[in-house]
């Protein structure tokens, strides 16, 4: 029984960082434009997250007050970037693919040249830590998974019925829909399809910039130049895996954190699996996933990639 | 419209070269010394991650400093940082057309560069580790037997777990990773051989993250000494320094470790002298010697460096650390770190 609670714990801890970045990535490819830069944004949001508690606190004990700033830095930068992503998108109808690779190796430059700048190598802040809920976090089995973790844990879940009814409640959700799916048909009632992608992007790029920031602050506790290591791409593979539904991506984000620290503790376990395998079962599992499932085809936004331009019939 | 999309284009490729090239730190030239006494050999490190990565990079960048230093005049220095394997060729070939007498590329990741560049430039040295195996007549190898260190490390662990268990977080079993693992492990089971050994890998050298996961995965086993090289060691003592009040420690494999804010968790620390296989290097190359030969660091010709945090050191422990460094300052190559058989444990 520990061995799960372990398991489902760490996992769940795990997942923030997906599950945030993944349902910024949902709402930016709702909208048609998918963004492979979410790596190098959560790069930025990650440094920028530690950066003011490390400066104001050198590597000791700091105020919250100092932390909420690093985490507000982070979204308001990582909004900051989805606009700019959006300028070659959007505006200048730049292929997204290409112009994703290049934000997500700008990002990377970004964090990794201000780091060497202001902190000059890896170090770590005492970040965010949140004391279990008292009374509930003394429940067997439940308490620890559910009742002990970050606050931040909490709020990336709830973000999950949170972007669910902003996509399919409210007047917007349904115009960033519209404009993902049959953007020649909303342009045609009025919508400004690139308005409302403009929108989007930063929507999406602002909780990629958290999605970072929560990696430094509340997971990791500090940052490197390597601290994002490819989990930015696999919010993108979870948005497909999710089907572009939030609830979807949520268990998406989950599975692959269960996998992650199931491997984990199958190889301090000493069971005898070779460790390559094991460190690849993760991964394998998403692929396996999209590969075998014929929906994510048929269910995507229609016009995802596909840059409007309402002088061109299409 | 068209140019206006290619306008676009180059921009954004424009941007990403330029952000990329900002995290491909140039050449950076740390001191040039001149003098008129011997020849000052000109030397360049290319490294995959940066000098300051408390781990294996800064390792040889703090040497070859050192080494600057011990031998002043002698050593004209620059680096190159973040350099993936594919991009390090065209940089280690303006270091051989700018006259660089020595190029040390960093990794075993680079050999294949190496040994394509040393039949190309005959009349430069070249250098990269960890490797055992002897390289063409320029090319030096060098390979820390840190099964020594592992030994050491283990010692400690078997003898201050109160557990009994003991955790190792490996980034890949390879190299001198795989050296030093399996050294502990010996050395656990020299001191404590009922102690139960968990040993898990990333699968990276520099994922920090799962490094932390990893560490709190052995720590709710159990585990309350644990363990682990390279530069993402950070993650796993982060995590272990998360736990303040509980006794559980860290056994570190880079003096930088020691310093930190974490440090006050790590009992002991090894690390690589690079310093010495520096000098060494420079002593070659006065005699004419410019490859074909595998430098092995250990205690035995000063390979390593070992140091205590005074706040957690046991005098019983560290006279049986002491003991059994003695032995390997005697003679090198005494432990059969091969033999271990991690699925026996």
């Amino acid at each position: 029984m520990n061995y799960i609670v372990t398991i489902l714990t760490l996992a769940i801890a795990s997942s923030v960082s997906l599950l945030l970045a993944s349902l910024g990535e949902m709402i930016n490819q709702r909208s048609g434009v998918f963004n492979l830069g979410c790596e190098g944004i959560m790069a930025v949001g990650a440094f920028l997250g530690m950066l003011v508690p490390y400066l104001v606190g050198k590597g000791g004990p700091t105020s919250g007050v100092y932390n909420l700033i690093g985490l507000l830095l982070a979204t308001g930068i990582g909004a900051l970037l989805g606009l700019f992503f959006a300028i070659f998108v959007v505006t200048f109808r730049a292929p997204q693919g290409i112009a994703g690779i290049g934000l997500e190796m700008f990002g990377l430059g970004v964090a990794g040249t201000l780091f060497r700048h202001f902190i000059g190598g890896t170090q770590s802040v005492p970040g965010i830590t949140t004391p279990p809920i008292p009374l509930l976090s003394k429940i067997p089995v439940i308490g620890p998974i559910l009742f002990s973790q970050n606050i931040l844990v909490y709020v990336a879940y709830l973000c999950v019925p949170l972007s669910w009814y902003l996509l399919f409640k409210t007047p917007w959700g349904l115009k960033v829909r519209a404009c993902g799916t049959t953007p020649r048909a909303a342009d045609s009632i009025g919508i400004n399809v690139n308005h409302v992608r403009y929108q989007a992007l930063a929507v999406g790029g602002a909780m990629a910039g958290l999605a970072g920031a929560y990696l430094s602050l509340c997971q990791a506790k500090m940052f490197s130049d390597s601290l994002i290591s490819g989990r930015g791409f696999i919010a993108v593979a979870l948005v497909y895996f999710g089907h572009w539904k939030p609830v979807k991506i949520m268990w998406g984000a989950l599975l692959f954190s269960l996998a992650q620290t199931f491997q984990n503790v199958i190889q301090s376990l000493g069971i005898n699996f070779p460790y390559e395998f094991a460190v690849m079962l993760p991964y394998v599992l998403v692929i396996l996933v999209l590969a075998f499932d014929r929906e994510s085809q048929r269910l995507g936004p229609t016009a995802l990639g596909a840059p409007f331009n309402r002088e061109i019939r299409t | 419209m068209k140019k206006l999309i290619s306008l676009a284009l180059s921009l954004s490729l424009a941007t990403a070269l330029f952000a990329g090239g900002a995290s491909e730190a140039p050449a950076k030239t740390e001191t040039t010394s001149q003098s008129s006494g011997p020849k000052a050999y000109k030397v360049a490190l290319i490294i995959e991650n940066t000098i300051d990565d408390k781990g294996w990079c800064q390792a040889m960048h703090d040497g070859i400093l050192e080494a600057q230093k011990e031998l002043p005049g002698r050593i004209e220095y620059s680096y190159s940082e973040k350099m993936a394997p594919v991009d390090a060729g065209s940089v280690a070939r303006q270091y051989a057309a700018q006259g660089y007498d020595l190029i040390i590329c960093h990794g075993a990741q680079y050999k294949n560069l190496v040994m394509e560049m040393a039949d190309e430039y005959p009349n430069i040295s070249f250098a990269f580790g960890t490797s055992a195996e002897i390289g063409p007549k320029n090319v030096f190898t060098y390979m820390p037997q840190s099964e020594e260190t592992g030994y050491l490390s283990g010692i400690i662990a078997g003898l201050t777990t109160k557990t009994g268990t003991i955790g190792i977080v490996g980034p890949v079993d390879g190299g001198d990773a795989a050296r030093y693992n399996r050294g502990v492990v010996l050395g656990v089971k020299a001191v404590n051989p009922k102690a139960k050994i968990l040993v898990a890998h990333t699968g990276s050298f520099s994922d920090f993250v799962k490094a932390g996961d990893l560490a709190k995965v052995q720590m709710q086993q159990g585990a309350d000494i644990l363990t682990g090289s390279s530069q993402q060691a950070i993650g796993a003592l982060r995590a272990v320094a998360e736990e303040k009040d509980k006794d559980i420690y860290w056994v570190a494999q880079d003096g930088a470790l020691l310093t930190i804010p974490e440090g006050y968790k790590v009992i002991a620390t090894s690390s690589y002298n690079y310093g010495a296989v520096m000098a060494g290097l420079v002593g070659k190359l006065d005699a004419g010697i410019k490859g074909g030969e595998c430098i092995p660091m250990n205690f035995n010709n000063n390979g390593f460096f070992w140091a205590w945090n005074d706040n957690l050191k046991k005098a019983e422990v560290a006279a049986k650390v002491d003991e059994a460094m003695a032995k390997f300052k005697a003679k090198p190559d005494t432990l059969d770190w091969a033999s271990v058989d991690y699925s026996k444990l």
